[in-house]
């Protein structure tokens, strides 16, 4: 009996050697059970805007097409967890000095086109990423302070990651890509970096589009349709707990329509099976029309907060009038401000009641990184207005506006950029608040690229007096933005004089290399709490509020994220496990 | 006449190299350029965005810029694009050959439909029948297409929502699993997808060009020369169409130079809000991003069909009215 386990054993270890090191896709990051999963049949989604190259390395804009059919790399992320998991990789070790990461690369892995994917992938595409002839939009994560992480090849099946210093983000960078020596490599090596931007245009045969990832392209007609099928090679090491090659589905099908009413009569009409709806209008349409049974979907309003902030900013460098600098500069100013940023009203006017207040630089999605307790400057018109009498803001004059003992009148510009209703209506309900307390905001809506170049003008006079504007793209690790914090930041709009002018912001800068360096999490989340105070008692952006993700599908789809999961991080379910009901 | 055409051309040059300019100037005295947007990505360096700013060449004083894509023209290149990182033609040719789809049956339609309503309502004047096509053409003015097209996309959908069948789709332009149908059923397929936003396009057109051609007609048969042919006791059917409406056509002649470049310039938001993959998202898409070269190479292209068609206009203006001649 013994014997015969032995035997068994061994048997099992020799065919993990022989086939591939297969990855098991977790049963807790679906709903559905291996029993009840159908094989086959196409997934219609939709997507906004069209896609511009097959290119891995000048692709720019999100969602495209290799991040689409190949979006993994050595490390991926637990939905459940957030924990960085191995993916391609099959193990993982940190050096003592936490400045060298070693990945045992899964054996057996093979591209689309039946190569097998070695050490050198990675290290070729480390290498045209980071050419800064080529233009590659991953170049930047390559680099910590302007230093650069290096790759070793120790053997075909072994790569070390150096790094300049410890980083919490180790791992994000770890995460990128890989994309076949046997195909680039040549060219790069022939043409450099003027071959590898001819490469894999619209125009590339799709047979010739190789991919480590779950999809292959089949066809593209540009403005209309991407269709993707699956890759068999990707299902020999990918597998349901069950034992069964992923993804399930034979086709994922992009039609790209451009217009959001258009991709909403898509969805109603059962043609597309994927819909996050954004506006009030069309939450209210898609429910309806699955009230009145009209359409078979499922909806899950309010999941999440979305991943971006929205924020109003005031310029600190403004030397050519001395009263508005100070104004700016002046805490108590910005916190009269804060008090009368009705967050709520917003939250109901603008985003129909389906969004989300916002107190802190971390997006409220990212739960684990919000500091419950953050000093929250609340909608008061009362406390607004004493803090302007502090500020020697008493009398007010004919027209109702606040003056100080010199006369001059509490008043500034506000700008945001033309066309996003949204801020649109955010900026005016903060000028109706801001003259109940006697504050004269003049609001105009100017240009995007004007806004922009304005806010990011940097020296001690710049053009502008505040703007209401957002950003997008969090991080799991360390939430908080590399050019954002840091004083000399490009995005350190508040004050771009090139230096700290407040000791907070200084301390603030240190607080955020500390908690970039620092592995552990629960000691950087102890610094991010920190952080989030001081920014809260700082001020130096006033954060408003933001909408919250609502994904929708069709009722054919089976195996979507269990509830815990479903949010604006983690989406509405992973593809490979999704498959056809019906 | 061959002078006069050799004529026409010389003065083309001037003008193409005097509106080139102007387009390109125009384009750059836009605030930002191509890279403004990422620059609000809290992820990418200044020190980035800055190397590519030189890489596209973005950096230059502008007469440079201008003198390098002129000199890329003259050898037929209408430059590269930002966003798809590819030549213009390249680009842009899918999306001009897609809008065709809608622009030739629906210019086709215009006059088949047009003229015939315009000559009705002229000989007709206030009768029920010119009444009812003045009420509907003042409403098709009226109603924006891209308005007409939403309200198409809802029609549709009721339709679908009470027996369970969409006649017409509601966007796009071929099915799910195009690439695996026969020939034969890809061109029904595009076909049947044209139908609505064919008809959504021509609607406003056929309005406007309607009116046109009923007061033209109404003006000729007020004329004398048309009062002698009917004294002489000539046939009504020769007085209304060898007389009358030979003399009306003559100024739609003259716009026919204009459907050159309205060939390539898309059928305009209808395609945007029925997802047709025309060259009208596409090139509002290419404005949106400051995708300098798109917006240029495109302009170069209509300005260039323009040009030719005004020249065959002419031409075609004196063949139809014996009263022009050029020497």
């Amino acid at each position: 009996m013994r014997r015969a386990l032995v035997w068994m054993v061994g048997l099992i270890a020799l065919a993990g050697v022989a086939s591939a090191q297969t990855f098991v896709w977790p049963q807790k990051w679906t709903v559905a059970k291996p029993s009840e999963v159908k094989r086959g049949g196409t997934l219609r989604a939709a997507v906004i805007s069209d896609y511009r190259t097959f290119n891995p390395f000048v692709t720019a804009e999100a969602g495209n097409v290799p991040d689409t059919i190949s979006p993994y790399g050595l490390v991926r992320r637990d939905p459940t967890t957030g924990d960085w998991i191995p993916y391609m990789a099959e193990s993982f070790s940190i050096s003592p000095n936490k400045l060298e990461i070693t990945f045992k690369i899964r054996r057996g892995m093979k591209w689309s086109d039946g190569r097998p994917i070695t050490a050198d992938d990675w290290i070729m595409t480390w290498r045209i990423h980071t050419d800064k002839a080529v233009g590659s939009n991953s170049y930047d994560s390559f680099f910590i302070d302007g230093k650069p992480i290096t790759l070793r090849k120790i053997d075909d099946y072994t790569l070390r990651f150096t790094y300049p210093r410890p980083d919490a983000t180790a791992f994000a960078v770890a995460e990128f890509t890989p994309w076949p020596a046997h195909i680039f490599g040549p060219v790069y090596q022939k043409e450099g970096a003027e071959g590898i931007k001819k490469m894999w245009t619209l125009n590339e045969k799709p047979e010739n589009i190789v991919s480590a990832g779950p999809w292959l392209v089949e066809s593209y007609r540009p403005g209309e349709r991407l269709v993707l099928k699956r890759n068999p090679a990707f299902g020999e090491w990918n597998k349901d707990e069950a034992g069964n090659p992923l993804p399930y589905l034979d086709r994922y099908e992009i039609k790209i329509v451009k217009d959001t009413n258009a991709q909403l009569a898509e969805f109603l009409a059962g043609n597309i099976d994927l819909m996050a709806p954004s506006t009030v209008d069309h939450i209210s349409q898609i429910r309806q029309a699955i009230q009145q049974g009209r359409l078979d979907a499922t909806i899950k309003v309010n999941a999440s907060p979305v991943a971006s902030s929205q924020f109003m900013v005031f310029n600190w460098n403004k030397a050519s009038d001395p009263f508005k600098q100070s104004l700016f500069r002046s805490e108590k100013f910005r916190r009269a401000m804060s008090h009368i940023v009705n967050r709520q009203a917003v939250v109901e006017i603008v985003y129909g009641g389906l969004g989300t207040p916002m107190y802190s630089s971390v997006y409220p999605v990212l739960t684990q990184w919000v500091n419950p307790k953050v000093p929250k400057y609340e909608y008061n018109p009362q406390q607004a207005a004493k803090l302007l009498a502090e500020l020697g803001f008493t009398r007010k004059d004919r027209e109702g506006y606040l003056v100080d003992s010199k006369g001059r009148r509490l008043e500034f510009n506000l700008a945001t950029n033309a066309g996003n209703v949204q801020r649109e209506q955010i900026a005016k309900l903060i000028v109706d608040e801001a003259k109940k307390v006697g504050v004269k905001v003049n609001f105009t809506a100017i240009d995007f690229n004007t806004l922009v170049g304005q806010l990011l003008s940097s020296g001690p006079d710049r053009p502008f007096d505040a703007i209401i504007i957002g950003l997008s793209g969090g991080d799991l690790d360390w939430p908080f933005g590399s050019n954002v914090v840091p004083c000399k930041g490009n995005l350190h709009m508040w004050n771009k004089s090139g230096q700290c002018l407040d000791p907070r912001e200084t301390q603030l800068e240190a607080l955020y290399s500390r908690g970039r360096t620092e592995l552990d999490f629960k000691k950087r989340q102890e610094i991010g709490y920190r952080m989030q105070e001081i920014e809260a008692e700082l001020l130096p952006v006033i954060y408003i509020a933001g909408p919250n993700y609502h994904p929708a599908w069709n009722n054919r789809l089976g195996g979507e994220h269990p509830d815990a999961i479903i949010s604006a991080i983690w989406g509405q379910r992973e593809l490979e496990l999704t498959f056809i009901k019906k | 006449m061959t002078a006069y055409i050799l004529r026409r051309i010389l003065y083309l040059i001037p003008t193409f190299f005097g509106a080139t300019f102007l387009a390109f100037l125009i384009i750059q005295l836009a605030p930002g350029d191509y890279l403004t947007q990422l620059e609000l990505d809290p992820k990418v360096t200044p020190e980035t965005i800055a190397r590519l700013r030189v890489q596209f060449g973005l950096d230059r004083p502008i007469y440079e810029q201008y003198l390098l894509w002129m000199d890329n023209l003259l050898h037929l290149n209408l430059g590269y694009s930002f966003a798809f990182q590819a030549p213009v033609l390249e680009v842009i040719w899918p999306r001009v050959v897609n809008s065709m789809v809608i622009v030739i049956p629906s210019t086709l339609l215009l006059y088949l439909v047009a003229i015939p309503v315009g000559v009705y309502g002229a000989v007709r004047q206030y009768s029920l029948g010119d009444r009812l096509l003045s009420f509907l053409a003042y409403i098709g003015l009226s109603v924006p297409s891209f308005f007409l097209a939403l309200i198409a996309i809802y029609v549709l959908l009721q339709i679908k929502f009470r027996t369970g069948t969409l006649i017409f789709p509601v966007s796009g332009m071929t099915s799910s699993g195009f690439e695996q149908m026969p020939p034969l059923r890809q061109i029904l397929d595009i076909a049947w997808h044209a139908v609505v936003p064919v008809l959504v396009a021509t609607a406003n057109d056929i309005a406007g060009l309607s009116r046109l051609m009923r007061g033209q007609m109404l003006e000729v048969l007020g004329q004398d020369y048309i009062r002698t042919a009917r004294a002489k006791g000539l046939a009504e059917r020769v007085v209304l169409y060898k007389h009358a409406f030979r003399n009306a056509v003559i100024p739609f002649v003259a716009t026919l130079g204009g459907l050159l470049p309205s060939l390539i310039s898309g059928a305009g938001f209808v395609e945007v809000v029925m997802a047709w993959p025309g060259i009208t998202p596409f090139f509002l898409d290419a404005i949106a991003n400051q995708d300098l070269y798109v917006i240029a190479g495109f302009l170069t292209v209509s300005l260039v069909l323009l040009m030719v068609g005004n020249l065959i206009s002419d031409l075609l203006l004196a063949w139809v009215d014996p009263r022009i001649r050029y020497e």
